[in-house]
């Protein structure tokens, strides 16, 4: 059963299109990733998706129904980003427990289970915390609610590393024992590339593409060796980046489509294959335009 | 097992030959269960998708068999079938790779030979 289902969703704020013809689904009870650049369009999607925002054009349905407006999407959906808004008057407790009242599935054992591994203050109030310390308890709301549709934006921003390996790691375990929708964005696929099944890159406001993270992983390679040889050997592919290495090599990710066969000539002309992390991909992919930062600086 | 995760080897790939490592080493034995993709993905903290897609790979190539409701499953033959295709692919592949090395290194197949002797003196020395 598909739990998101977008149609030539379209939003658009004056005349700038934040998202625009939009097409794909969400199945239910997988993880997906929901990555891109800084302003391509994550936050608008998934505030739609949790019916905050309506959409301009197309079609958006979560659990069925249009999110905006949806006692349903709301009753079983929980968003989660860095600028939760709670009354500046409740304790830390107070929000666990409002929030159990809110969400049907709410956990408490596990919230309080959460709460006190990462030191968590009952009688602190929100607005006190540290951005990580926000980030953290925010997770915790999050995880707990087990909502059928869980969204968290940019959950692990401000938080240490260990806290966000603690965090992932946890969302996995509670994930296994009860299977639910979970969309994660973030600017870090490495992070989370093992926890995700599928990646959703977007990309100035359009799907670029939608992949199981696996496929992605092997989508790319990298090729490198004289420049000359390069040049002579990306001409008929279409080159996803470029780059020189040292006077006289360079570096190109193109398709991974080479037979065993091809590779070996490669070799035998003085090329090197690597792999292509899925990260590095999309950060390739979604690249403005081939040189990247050097180019800022060769031009003077 | 720690997985590498830089790329080289897809995650699946890692956790169906760590499953044939352990048939291999006897931990599992013909008609053994295997782990759950479930179990998998909470053993390697991974998405249990991945780990499916590991599990489908060995019941493809019949190292394991599935019974419906039940698990996944060591098959009969699979010890044997894990040894030829290590064979056949891995190790012909890791000489393969060596041979191209020694010829960029211009080391003549008799030194190629003797360092193969060597490295086998060694472990054999190193086992007893």
């Amino acid at each position: 059963m598909n739990v998101i289902e977008c149609n030539q969703l379209t939003k658009t704020y004056g005349r700038f299109n934040a998202l625009i013809n939009l097409s794909f689904t969400i199945k239910e009870n997988t993880i997906t990733g929901i990555i891109g650049r800084n302003g391509a369009g994550k936050t608008t999607l998934l505030k739609i998706l949790a019916g905050f925002f309506r959409e301009t054009k197309g079609e958006v349905k979560v659990f069925e129904e249009k999110p905006f407006n949806s006692l349903l999407v709301s009753a079983n959906s929980i968003y989660i980003d860095e600028y939760m808004n709670y009354p500046t008057s409740l304790t830390l407790v107070d929000i666990l427990h409002q929030n159990s009242r809110f969400y049907e599935k709410w956990n408490a054992q596990l919230a309080n289970r959460l709460f006190d591994y990462f030191s968590l203050q009952p009688k602190q109030h929100y607005n006190r915390l540290s951005k990580g310390q926000k980030n953290t308890f925010n997770a915790i709301v999050g995880l707990s609610s087990r909502c059928a549709l869980t969204i968290f934006d940019e959950p692990t921003t401000g938080m240490d590393a260990s806290v966000r390996k603690d965090f992932y790691r946890a969302l996995l375990k509670d994930y296994l024992e009860h299977p639910r929708t979970i969309l994660i964005s973030s600017h870090h696929l490495d992070e989370i590339d093992d926890l995700i099944e599928e990646v959703l890159l977007i990309k100035n406001g359009e799907k670029h593409l939608h992949k199981p993270v696996e496929e992605l992983k092997e989508y790319a390679i990298g090729v490198q060796g004289p420049e000359a040889a390069i040049t002579q050997w990306t001409a008929e592919q279409q080159v996803i980046h470029c780059r020189s290495l040292s006077p006289g090599t360079s570096y190109a990710v193109v398709e991974n489509h080479f037979s065993a066969a091809l590779k070996a000539e490669a070799t035998r002309m003085g090329l090197h294959f690597s792999p292509v992390t899925a990260s590095d991909v999309c950060v390739y992919l979604t690249h403005q335009n081939k040189g990247g930062i050097d180019d800022v600086f060769n031009k003077y | 097992m720690i997985l590498n995760t830089d790329g080289t080897k897809p995650i699946y790939v890692q956790i169906a030959e760590w499953i044939e490592r352990e048939i291999l080493q006897g931990d599992f034995k013909p008609d053994d269960k295997v782990y759950s993709q479930y179990q998998l993905a909470d053993m390697f903290n991974i998405n249990p998708a991945t780990a499916g897609k590991g599990l489908t790979m060995l019941v493809d190539e019949q190292i394991l068999y599935k019974k419906r409701g039940l698990g996944m499953f060591v098959s009969d033959e699979a010890h044997n079938m894990i040894r030829h295709k290590r064979i056949n692919h891995t190790l012909k592949k890791l000489v393969q790779e060596i041979v191209e090395e020694a010829a960029h290194l211009q080391v003549g197949e008799k030194e190629l030979f003797t360092m193969i002797q060597e490295a086998g003196g060694n472990r054999e020395g190193g086992e007893g």
